[in-house]
C-alpha cells in the first residue's frame, strides 16, 4: 500500500514548469513567425488557409492548451501515471471555466491529492484489485476534483484572478517602479534556478490574464548577465583591462548567443567564479531594468489568442 | 563508496548538468565511485545500469522536479535534495552523506 504523499508546493509547480517550458517555446515562436507573416488562427478547414495560417493555428493550440499541461504535470508529478487521466480533464474543467492558468495550476493539485488518496486509502477485495487502477480512478479522481473545481474552488479563483488584476491595473508610477525592481531583482540574482522559475510561474499566471508588464520584466532581466559579460568584455576591450581568461571568452561566444534568447545558463562557468560579486552586480542590474521596464510600460506580447 | 544518482533541474538546460559534473568530481576526490544519470531537456541521458544501482551504497537524487524511474531505487537509502545544493556545496553534500552512511 504507497504511503499519502506529504503536501509539496514547490517540487510539483517546478514539475510542471518543466513540462510547459519547451510548448511555450515551441508554439510561441510558431505563433509569433506566423502572425508576422500575416496569419490568422483557421476557423474552418474547408475555406482553405494560407501557410502562415497553419504557424499561427499551431501556436495557438499549445498556447490554448497551457491550462491542460499545467493540470495534467502536476497531477502526474503528485500521484504518478494514475495521475494523468484526472489532471487532463480537470484541467479542461479549469479552461471551460475560465479560470486559466491559476485555475490549471489549482485543477493539477486536486486531481494529484484526490488520486494519490484514492491510491492510499481506498481498500478493495483481492477481486476488485485490477480494477482500481483500471475504473475507479479515472472515474472517481476525475469526478471528485471536477466537481470541487466547479462547485467549490471556480468560483473564489475567478473572484481572486479579478482582484489581483484590478489592483495591478490601478497601480501608480512609484509603485509600477517598486513592483518591477521588486520582480527585476527576484528573476535575475539566481540565474534561472529555482527563484526565477517561481517568479516565471507567477508573471506568467498573470501574462496569461492579458497583464504583460511583469512577464517581460523577467524576459529583459534573463539578460542582464549574458549581456553585461559581454559589455563588460568589450569595455575591458576599449580600458584595455581585460578581466576575462581564455576560457571565459570562449564561453562569452556561446552565453551571448543563448542570452540573446532569453537562457541565462550560459553565463554559468563565469558566474560561478566569483558568485555574490556578479549576484550583487546582476541585482542591481535586474533592479533598475525592471523598475524603468514597468514605468515605460514595455510589453512583450507572444500570444494572440486565436 | 558506490554512488549511484539521478540529477534533474526545472529548465533541463544547465543546472542538470552542472549538478552531474560537481557530484562526480566531488566523488572522485574524495575517493568514491559515482555515476550520475541526467534527466535534463535533452531526455535521459548518462542511464544509469541495473548493475550499478544493485551494487550501489546509496542513491543521491539533485532534483528540482519529478524524476522518472524512482521505483529502481526501491530498498535502497535515497539521499534528495535540490540541485542547488549539488552546485554550490557539493562537498558539505557529501560529509553529510559519509557520516549518514557510516
Amino acid at each position: 500500500m504507497n504511503k499519502m504523499p506529504k503536501f509539496e508546493l514547490r517540487k510539483h509547480v517546478m514539475t510542471a514548469i518543466s513540462f510547459f517550458l519547451p510548448i511555450v517555446v515551441g508554439s510561441g515562436m510558431l505563433l509569433a513567425i506566423g502572425n508576422i507573416m500575416g496569419g490568422s488562427g483557421i476557423e474552418n478547414f474547408s475555406d482553405g488557409f494560407s501557410f502562415a495560417d497553419t504557424m499561427t493555428t499551431m501556436g495557438g493550440y499549445g498556447l490554448g492548451a497551457l491550462p491542460m499541461i499545467v493540470a495534467t504535470a502536476i497531477a502526474y508529478s503528485i500521484a504518478d501515471k494514475p495521475g494523468i487521466a484526472p489532471g487532463l480533464i480537470v484541467g479542461f474543467v479549469a479552461q471551460g471555466i475560465q479560470t486559466g492558468f491559476i485555475g490549471g495550476l489549482i485543477a493539477g493539485f486536486l486531481a494529484g491529492y484526490v488520486t494519490a488518496a484514492i491510491v492510499s486509502y481506498i481498500r478493495v477485495p483481492s477481486w476488485m484489485q485490477g480494477l482500481v487502477p483500471t475504473m475507479v480512478i479515472p472515474t472517481f479522481a476525475t469526478l471528485i476534483a471536477g466537481l470541487l473545481m466547479y462547485y467549490v474552488v471556480g468560483g473564489p479563483i475567478t473572484w481572486f484572478t479579478n482582484l489581483i488584476l484590478n489592483y495591478l491595473g490601478s497601480l501608480d508610477p512609484s509603485q509600477k517602479v517598486l513592483y518591477g525592481a521588486i520582480i527585476g531583482v527576484l528573476a535575475s540574482i539566481d540565474y534561472g534556478s529555482a527563484l526565477n522559475k517561481t517568479v516565471f510561474a507567477f508573471v506568467f499566471a498573470l501574462f496569461s490574464e492579458g497583464i504583460y508588464e511583469p512577464i517581460t520584466v523577467l524576459i529583459i532581466v534573463s539578460m542582464i548577465t549574458p549581456f553585461g559579460l559581454t559589455l563588460a568584455y568589450f569595455i575591458g576591450k576599449v580600458v584595455n583591462k581585460n578581466i576575462f581568461d581564455s576560457v571565459d571568452i570562449e564561453t562569452l561566444k556561446t552565453a551571448f548567443p543563448m542570452g540573446i534568447v532569453q537562457i541565462t545558463e550560459g553565463v554559468f562557468p563565469i558566474v560561478l567564479k566569483s558568485l555574490p560579486r556578479h549576484m550583487l552586480a546582476t541585482g542591481v542590474g535586474g533592479a533598475v531594468a525592471g523598475a524603468l521596464s514597468m514605468l515605460w510600460g514595455q510589453i512583450v506580447i507572444y500570444q494572440h489568442r486565436v | 563508496m558506490k554512488i549511484v544518482g539521478i540529477a534533474a533541474c526545472t529548465a533541463g538546460i544547465a543546472h542538470t548538468y552542472i549538478a552531474r559534473e560537481k557530484l562526480l568530481k566531488t566523488a572522485e576526490a574524495r575517493g568514491h565511485e559515482a555515476s550520475i544519470e541526467t534527466q535534463g531537456l535533452a531526455g535521459t541521458e548518462n542511464k544509469l545500469s541495473q548493475k550499478d544501482i544493485d551494487s550501489a551504497d546509496v542513491v543521491i537524487i539533485a532534483a528540482d522536479i519529478k524524476v522518472n524511474g524512482r521505483e529502481r531505487f526501491s530498498g535502497k537509502k535515497i539521499i534528495e535534495v535540490p540541485t542547488n545544493v549539488a552546485v554550490k556545496s557539493p562537498n558539505k553534500l557529501f560529509e553529510k552523506l559519509e557520516e549518514s552512511i557510516i
